[in-house]
This record gives structure tokens, C-alpha cells and sequence, in this order.
């Protein structure tokens, strides 16, 4: 790997608590967020976007324009402008339908080309907002738009890797590692419309869901999928830019420590009169000059003298939005009301990606839950007695996690053997109280495990019916009480645990009750009910 | 000449005049030796990407460079079996007309060796006039094919702007850069052209496939005039011309209306800002096209000192450019900063609009990129290629550079067709004399131009 040395500072980690606002001491903030896109390829040439392969296989990905060799010219890929277009749309900005690359121009190791192509003079978008609620997104406020001053493509620099150098008497080492060169970036710049810590962690974690819904970045901070500079200025303090934050809560602490630092130079009057911006980062504790006033760089922004400009067609414009999802906020709204009346918490579920899932998506996950519920409760119009809650506790607890358990994907599942309604048929039966919830869960664990251990892509015909049969795990319907008494008296007595039951009889310990339930269940391998062998063992120690 | 005679060759040559930054050393393999009869041979100015030959852009700092990949002019070459005898010297990164500028030190002129050959690409143009290539490609921003061609006396052709390929081609400036042909005769020229003259998917300014069909029905249209007719700017009529390349270029004229060519004096008041337009714009796109050899990838790294400072970074062997090429750096970002950006390079891409909308009014065909519409029925445009004969080596070495202007004013004639993007070529007219013929037609008429040029020069 390149090399090259420098004298830095070791970063030193430890939390802030958070601040209250201090009366007559507005803060303000606006944020420039660097999202990095995940096309097939980067975004000036044909090698392989994988910035994450980078920590195992250094310089794997790159081709002789990310290393910036003489000769080499950039070649626009469309996809990143494809997902710029999904982002612009879905954040109601003005997509430019001519905008163009420029130069902007400063030396860094990470930097091959000594400049990095972005879009300075015509940005790919203007305008636009995010509207926070305090319903979705725990702000103080009913409802708070952050307005989006410009969004625009560029890309990504080098990735460098500080350490110490192994030779004697040399100051820190500098390597870099060019896979993430060239890597596709949108840089979204916000107005200041920011005046709590509250609005912009709710704007980040939206910003997030946003991009994950749209499938065009993974969204991550921690791995530095999006990245996030925060300028802050409290009533006159001049603007002042915060880098180097790793993740929210370095955020968050860093507008908080920045916010006092800015009280106090206003209290003391020790303020200097300037327009110069002046660029702070965040060592883990506080905000240090990284960039002053005096040495402000001028980035000497050239057009691009080879690239042409991006010109778009209102007609493609239309088509992608076309493509676009419906708003988040919506689709949690819709699932909370008629017919679905879900909880806001299975309801985000259902609609927020959280991470990235090889298994499924929230998009995935939510039409297999509608049509599941729309088929179920079609079913039950016959048999008015259904219970359409078990359709969303049944895919999110059951269903999901079994899922998890074997690595196998929900499109395969819907796909071979558990459509929705398959899955609607199943829990029709369940419901019908013929099989037990116990057994239906093992049941249902089981044939996921039967079509993972074929290799996830044969198509299995599950008649339920004839697998309850098969496994004999009928309820059984016509109880002899008699028989039933006497298994329960034997279960007394075999737990052979007095204190127990005198606990149970005395009231004081309840719920021990299950215990002995789950004992009969296990005794009738799950055949006889719950509330049968509950009713039993109560009749049999005199429960009232 | 066999191939091995020509290899053979070489050293003496090269002794004598300076052509190669390297040249190859044995003949490739048996069979080009068979086939030899009807194999070209040629010379690369070295700002043009090489597997076979280190590619060092004559500038200390790409001294020990040697690229990965061939450009795609090379791949062509190659694959239609030419043979490339070595890489040639030139003014650093292409900066400069007269072939000084390097580090390998001057070329020398086969016309006289106390002649400047003329640049930027000097050993291209020596190549052939030596007679050691049958062909050699150079690259021409302001008129670095075009200059030295007339100073050399041979044919130089500056292709109109993406019909070659850059891919490969060591950036100067590239809304200007255009690799160009050298070669004794016209016919040569024409064989290069066809075989480089491609689309090419890696250069994002490559003509396009569609733009490229739409030139073969206007070069169909073109046959249809029998002779064209020319046009003679106003705005060329220098008082400075040199009386014996004045003389010369009567002579052309006089040839062309004895064969009854229409001749018409147009105005293209424009073309006089140039020379401005041009020195803002090529050494900005310079500066910036040259950081990236910010010495801790290229050139000598220092290892006492740290490359970064107080968060800013600096290498101390960015010294590795040679002066002319600092200068060109230092101007280019002056012209970059804020202020000149919005003063200076703003207006001087307003300028070169203007000048390129002038020279569509002009043409009788309309310019496939611009689709300005003509409003004159002009074919050619002639004038010639240099103000003066080259100026002795030593003259040049030994006087101080107090005005590099001087240097500038050398390309006054070839400027305004780089800027506009159009195929140019300087015609060798009076034999074995220093001094050319500028030729030059609307964008895409390239074909057209080399028709005109058989018709007319013998």
C-alpha cells in the first residue's frame, strides 16, 4: 500500500452528557451528509464497488483511473445517477436536468487526482425537504420540515489508514487503501433549519430509513456508508464546520460541547469579527481547530473539461417516480388503522429496514404480511370467530425467527412451500384449535428446517392437514375427563414437590401453575390443550 | 529500409538530432521481418501511454514511469501491424513550441541542425523528417503538430477534436488535446487516420457512433461541389510575417486560382482574442490536470521531511516540473482562485463560444455538435501555418527568458482551429523550406480535408 507520513493526534473516547438549552442562546444547524451509494460498480469506472472489502484485501478494486494514472479518463455510470434521481425525487427536490461535474481541487494522500469530481456550479438537485413528526420521530414538535438546500454526485476518496510506523524515530504512518476510491457519493446539504440535538438525530435515523427503503446505500454510519459534517453557529457565532464524527452520539456530543464552547465566546464578548468559517473536529471529548480562518483553502473549482453534462429527460423523471415506494410515515400510518389496527411498533417493523438483511426486506416482509392478512381474513368470513392479530405475531415472532435461526431467505419460503396463503391456511388451523400452538410452532420449525436441509430451492407441497396427521399431532377432541384426571394426579405426584403445590393452592405463587401445564403438555406431547390441562389441574387441587 | 536497418539506424540518428526518449533496441520477432515491405513504421511522442516503452512526458517527475496499459492509439497501430520504433521526445507535458522544454534536452531540427524543430512535439515531427519513421503520432493542443510540421517540412494533421481516441494520452489540457499525424505525404497521413480514426467507448469526448454516421452523409455531400471554395480570414493577414513564408504562401494561392478555385476574404474578428482565450484556459486545465503528480505518488518522495504540515499537504519534489511547466502551473491556478475564475475563466469559455460560432457562420456545412446553422458557403479556410522560420537553437537557450510571450506568439495561427475543434493540417508546400500551408474545414470534414490537400499539393 501507498505511504506517506503525517503528524497527528491519537483520538481519545468519552461521553458527554447531554446539555439543556441556556436561555437567549439559540442554536442553529445545518448538515452535510456524504451517503455513499451501492452501485454494482463506482462511479467513474468498471471496477467492483466494495469499499468493505477493503479491511482484508487492500487496493483489490481499483482500476487505473481510481489510482489517477496518466491517461486515464472518467466514464459516467448511470446507475449512480439513477439512484441520485430515486433520492432527489423522494425528497421532492429539483432535479437539474443538465447539471455538470467540476474539479475541486486539493492535495491529500487519499486523493489520487489531486482533485476530487464533484457537481460545485450545477448540482444535480435543488430544493426539497424531510418532514420530521413528533408522532414517528420523538422531536419536541408536532411537525418540523428540514429543507434540502442542494444535493450532488462525487466521489469518494482513498481510504487512509493511520499507524504507527515501524522505523525508528518516525512520526505517524500514513497507509492508503484505494478500493474506496471513486466510489460513488451524494453529498445532500441541508439548510440550517436544525435548533435542537433532538431534530437532528431524528433527521439522521430518517435520512437512514430513506435510503435503505430506496435500496441505494446501506446507510451505515459506523462503517462510514454516510458520513456527516454539522455546522453550528449559536446566534452570531460565526458558522463553525464539525468533522471527524464516527457515528450519532459523537454527533449529539459534539453539537452539545460545540453549543457551550459558543455560549461562553459570546459571554465573554471574545468574539472576532469574521466571515470565515472555521473547521472544528471531534476528538471523543471536545471540538479542536482542525482548519482556522486564516489558512481557509480555496478549492479553485474548474468544470470538468472531458465530462459532458448529465442531461436528463423529463420523461425519465417521471418514469423513476413511478418506481418509488410509498412514504414511510404513510405506510406506518396505513397499518395502524383499518383493517391491519396494528401497534406502531409491529407497524415500523413491517416498514422500516433497520439493517441491511440478506433474508428479506421491510418491503418483502410487508406485502407478505398484507396478503397473509388480507387471505386469512377473507377465510374467516365464513367463520366470523378468527383472530387476525395471530397473522402479525405469527410472521414477526415465528416466521421471522426461524428465518434467522436457518439463513434462508422470506422470497424462497413464499416462493417453494409457504405462500401467503399457505401460511393463511395454516394458521386457520391453528386457530381452529385442532393442533396446539406449541406443536404448530415445532411443526412449523420443522418443515423450514426440512426445506433448508433440501438446499432452499425445491418446491414442497405442505398440506398441513396431512402433516398433523402424519406427525400425529391432532388435538384430541373428545377428552375422557377420567383419564384425563387421573394423568394430572400422577403428575402431582411424580413432581413430588409439596411446597409447590401448596404454594400454587395457597394463591401464592400463581402462575407456578403453568409449570404444571407445561409438564401435562409435555406428558401429552402437546395433544391435549393448554386450557383443558390448566381447568384439570385445577379442579384437581381445588382451584376456584 | 528492412526493419533491422532501420533499428540499426537509430543510434546515429538519435545522435544526431535527439528524436527518442527511448527507442527500441531489436527487431519484435521473424515475422514482421517478413512482412516488412508493407509495414509502417512509427514513432509515439511520449506523452502517449506505452506497455512497450516507458512514457515520461519529457518531465523528471514521470522520469522512471512506465504504464500498465497501451493507449488506444498504440492498440491500433499495433494490431494493424505497424511497427513503433520508440517513443519521442517533446516540450514537458506538451507545454511549449519550439521543443525546449524537456529534460532529455532539445530536439534538432533535420532541416538544419541549428534549428529549433518546433514542439510541442518535436521528436515526433523529427522522426519523420529524418526519414527514420514513415509516420509518427504527436499531440496538438494550441498547434503542437501543426508548428513543428511547418518547421520541419513535412505534412502535420491535427484530426478534428474526438475523432481519435485520448484514452491513454497524458492530459495537458483535454478540452483541446488531439493526437495528430505526421508523415512525408498526404497518403500516409490518410492510411494513420483510417486505422486510429474509431470511436472509443473509454474516452468520455470520443465522438459518438451517431455523430459519426451522420459525417459520412455529409462527407457524401461534399463530393458533390467538385471544388470547393475558400475562404482567406482577414484576421490572418499578419504585418509580420516573414516575407519568404508570405511569398510561399502567394504561391499556394496563385496554384489555386490557376485551377480555378473560388477565393473569397472573410472576417472572423473573434479569432484576434485567441491567444488570450487560449492562455487562460489551457494553463487552468494544466494545473489542474498535473495534481495529480503531487510527488508522493511520482517523482523523488523527501524522506526527512513530513508531507503534511499543519493539515496541509506538501511535497517538495512537485520541484521535479521544469520551469516552464511551473509557470504554466502558477498561471493556470491563478486563473482557478475565486476571483480569476469567475474574471477570467469564465469569460474566456464565453470567447471561445463566440469564436467557435463565428467559424460556423461561416462554413457552408453545419457543425454536427454545435448545430449552429451557416450562413456562408465556404468549404476551406487557408493560411499560414507559422509567423516566422524557426529560431536558431542556441539563439533560444541563450537569451533570457524575459518574455515568454514571444514563445506564445508562435502558435497565433494554429490557436483559433484548436480552440474551435476543428481538422487542420499544415502542408509542407514549398519543398524542404521551414514553413507550411494551414488547411482547415469544418468539424468532421476531415476526410474532405484530405481530399482537398491530394487535389491541390504536389
Amino acid at each position: 500500500m501507498l505511504k506517506f507520513r503525517s503528524l497527528g493526534f491519537p483520538p481519545i473516547k468519552r461521553k458527554l452528557s447531554n446539555v439543556k438549552p441556556i436561555k437567549d442562546f439559540e442554536l442553529t444547524c445545518g448538515l452535510e451528509i456524504h451517503t455513499q451509494l451501492s452501485t454494482t460498480n463506482k462511479l467513474f469506472s468498471g471496477s467492483i464497488n466494495n469499499p468493505f472489502e477493503s479491511i482484508s484485501k487492500p487496493n483489490v478494486n481499483t482500476s487505473y483511473f481510481d489510482i489517477a494514472l496518466p491517461g486515464t479518463q472518467p466514464i459516467l455510470n448511470y446507475e449512480a445517477v439513477l439512484f441520485a434521481l430515486k433520492l432527489a425525487l423522494s425528497l421532492k427536490s429539483t432535479v437539474n436536468l443538465a447539471s455538470q461535474f467540476d474539479r475541486k481541487h486539493y492535495f491529500y494522500g487519499d486523493q489520487p487526482q489531486g482533485y476530487q469530481i464533484t457537481q460545485h456550479y450545477h448540482p444535480f438537485s435543488k430544493g426539497g425537504y424531510l418532514t420530521l413528526s413528533k408522532e414517528f420521530d420523538e422531536i419536541n414538535e408536532p411537525s418540523k420540515e428540514i429543507r434540502i438546500t442542494q444535493l450532488q454526485i462525487e466521489q469518494d476518496t482513498a481510504r487512509s489508514i493511520y499507524h504507527q510506523s515501524l522505523q525508528q524515530n518516525s512520526d505517524e504512518e500514513t497507509l492508503i487503501d484505494f478500493n474506496r476510491s471513486n466510489v460513488p457519493l451524494i453529498e445532500l446539504v441541508t439548510e440550517p433549519d436544525f435548533h435542537d440535538t433532538l431534530q437532528v438525530k431524528a433527521f439522521i435515523k430518517k435520512y437512514q430509513n430513506l435510503v435503505r427503503q430506496l435500496k441505494i446505500s446501506t446507510g451505515d454510519l459506523e462503517a462510514g456508508s454516510i458520513r456527516i459534517d454539522v455546522n453550528v453557529s449559536v446566534n452570531e457565532h460565526p458558522r463553525v464546520e464539525l468533522k471527524n464524527l464516527p457515528n450519532t452520539s459523537s454527533i449529539v456530543n459534539a453539537i452539545n460541547y460545540e453549543y457551550k464552547r459558543q455560549v461562553n465566546v459570546l459571554k465573554n464578548n471574545s468574539l472576532i469579527a469574521t466571515q470565515a468559517v472555521e473547521t472544528r473536529g471531534w476528538d471523543g471529548s471536545k471540538t479542536t481547530v482542525l482548519r482556522s480562518k486564516e489558512s481557509t483553502m480555496d478549492y479553485r473549482y474548474m468544470a470538468d473539461p472531458e465530462l459532458p453534462p448529465i442531461s436528463l429527460d423529463a420523461d425519465v423523471l417521471c418514469e423513476v417516480a413511478k418506481t418509488l415506494l410509498k412514504d414511510a410515515d404513510e405506510c406506518i400510518r396505513e397499518l395502524m388503522s383499518e383493517p391491519y389496527n396494528l401497534s406502531k411498533k409491529d407497524a415500523k417493523i413491517l416498514t422500516i429496514q433497520n439493517e441491511f438483511n440478506e433474508l428479506y426486506n421491510n418491503e418483502e416482509l410487508r406485502t407478505y404480511y398484507v396478503d397473509t392478512f388480507k387471505l386469512y381474513t377473507n377465510s374467516m368470513e365464513d367463520n366470523k370467530n378468527g383472530d387476525p392479530k395471530i397473522v402479525v405475531s405469527w410472521i414477526l415472532h415465528e416466521l421471522l425467527g426461524n428465518l434467522k435461526k436457518l439463513e434462508i431467505s422470506l422470497n424462497h419460503v413464499s416462493r417453494d412451500m409457504l405462500s401467503p396463503g399457505k401460511l393463511a391456511e395454516f394458521l386457520n388451523i391453528v386457530h381452529s384449535g385442532v393442533i396446539s400452538n406449541s406443536n404448530a410452532k415445532q411443526l412449523l420449525f420443522h418443515i423450514l428446517e426440512e426445506y433448508k436441509l433440501e438446499g432452499c430451492n425445491k418446491s414442497i407441497d405442505t398440506n398441513f392437514v396431512t402433516l398433523i396427521k402424519k406427525y400425529d399431532l391432532e388435538v384430541t377432541k373428545k377428552i375422557d375427563y377420567a383419564v384425563l384426571e387421573d394423568g394430572c394426579k400422577e403428575i402431582i405426584k411424580d413432581l413430588n414437590n409439596p411446597k409447590m403445590i401448596e404454594s400454587i393452592k395457597s394463591g401464592k405463587k400463581k402462575n407456578s401453575i403453568k409449570y404444571l401445564v407445561g409438564l401435562g403438555m409435555r406428558k401429552y406431547q402437546g395433544k391435549i390443550q393448554a386450557q383443558e390441562l390448566e381447568t384439570m389441574f385445577k379442579k384437581v387441587l381445588d382451584i376456584k | 529500409m528492412s526493419v533491422k536497418s532501420i533499428i540499426t539506424k537509430i543510434p546515429t540518428i538519435q545522435k544526431e538530432f535527439n528524436i527518442f526518449t527511448s527507442y527500441i533496441k531489436n527487431p519484435p520477432d521473424a515475422t514482421v521481418e517478413n512482412t516488412q515491405s508493407s509495414i509502417k513504421v512509427g514513432a509515439i511522442k511520449d506523452n502517449i501511454a506505452t506497455k512497450d516503452f516507458p512514457t515520461t512526458c519529457a518531465s523528471d517527475i514521470l522520469k522512471n514511469y512506465s504504464s500498465p496499459f497501451d493507449s488506444t492509439v498504440v492498440s491500433l497501430l499495433k494490431k494493424s501491424g505497424a511497427l513503433i520504433i520508440g517513443k519521442t521526445n517533446l516540450d514537458e507535458f506538451g507545454m511549449g513550441s519550439l521543443g525546449l522544454h524537456t529534460t532529455f534536452g532539445p530536439t534538432k531540427n533535420p532541416l538544419n541542425k541549428d534549428w529549433c524543430v518546433g514542439g510541442s512535439s518535436s521528436g515526433s515531427a523529427a522522426a519523420v523528417a529524418s526519414g527514420i519513421a514513415d509516420f509518427s503520432l504527436g499531440t496538438d493542443t494550441g498547434g503542437s503538430v501543426r508548428l513543428p510540421a511547418a518547421y520541419s517540412a513535412i505534412y502535420g494533421f491535427k484530426p478534428s477534436y474526438g475523432r481519435i481516441s485520448r484514452w491513454g494520452v497524458v492530459a495537458f489540457a483535454q478540452s483541446l488535446d488531439t493526437v495528430g499525424i505526421f508523415a512525408n505525404n498526404i497518403d500516409t497521413v490518410s492510411k494513420i487516420f483510417h486505422i486510429i480514426d474509431q470511436h472509443d467507448p473509454r474516452d468520455p469526448t470520443s465522438l459518438s457512433i451517431d455523430l459519426r454516421k451522420s459525417l459520412i452523409d455529409q462527407n457524401k455531400k461534399n463530393e458533390e461541389r467538385s471544388k470547393p471554395k475558400i475562404g482567406i480570414p482577414k484576421e490572418f493577414v499578419q504585418s509580420e510575417l516573414a516575407p519568404e513564408i508570405k511569398e510561399s504562401f502567394m504561391t499556394y494561392i496563385q496554384t489555386l486560382l490557376t485551377k480555378d478555385y473560388e477565393i473569397y476574404p472573410i472576417s472572423l474578428p473573434s479569432i484576434k482574442d485567441s491567444l488570450s482565450v487560449y492562455y487562460t484556459l489551457a494553463p487552468a486545465e494544466a494545473a489542474s490536470n498535473l495534481s495529480r503528480y503531487d510527488g508522493i505518488r511520482y517523482g523523488k518522495g523527501n524522506s526527512t521531511t513530513p508531507d503534511i504540515v499543519n493539515a496541509n499537504f506538501y511535497n517538495e519534489s512537485r520541484s521535479n516540473f521544469g520551469q516552464e511547466v511551473k509557470n504554466r502551473i502558477i498561471l493556470g491556478n491563478y486563473n482557478l482562485c475565486s476571483d480569476g475564475y469567475r474574471n477570467n475563466f469564465i469569460k474566456a469559455q464565453q470567447l471561445r463560444v463566440q469564436i467557435i460560432n463565428q467559424f460556423d457562420k461561416i462554413f457552408r456545412f453545419k457543425n454536427v455538435l454545435t448545430k449552429n446553422e451557416p450562413e456562408h458557403d465556404i468549404d476551406i479556410i487557408l493560411c499560414p501555418t507559422n509567423l516566422n522560420p524557426p529560431p536558431p537553437i542556441n539563439y533560444m537557450v541563450q537569451t533570457p527568458k524575459s518574455n515568454p510571450l514571444q514563445e506564445y506568439m508562435n502558435d497565433i495561427f494554429t490557436i483559433p482551429m484548436s480552440l474551435a475543434g476543428l481538422p487542420a493540417i499544415s502542408v509542407p508546400f514549398s519543398k524542404g523550406k521551414p514553413y507550411g500551408v494551414q488547411i482547415s474545414t469544418q468539424y468532421g470534414n476531415d476526410e474532405a480535408l484530405m481530399k482537398f490537400v491530394k487535389e491541390t499539393v504536389f
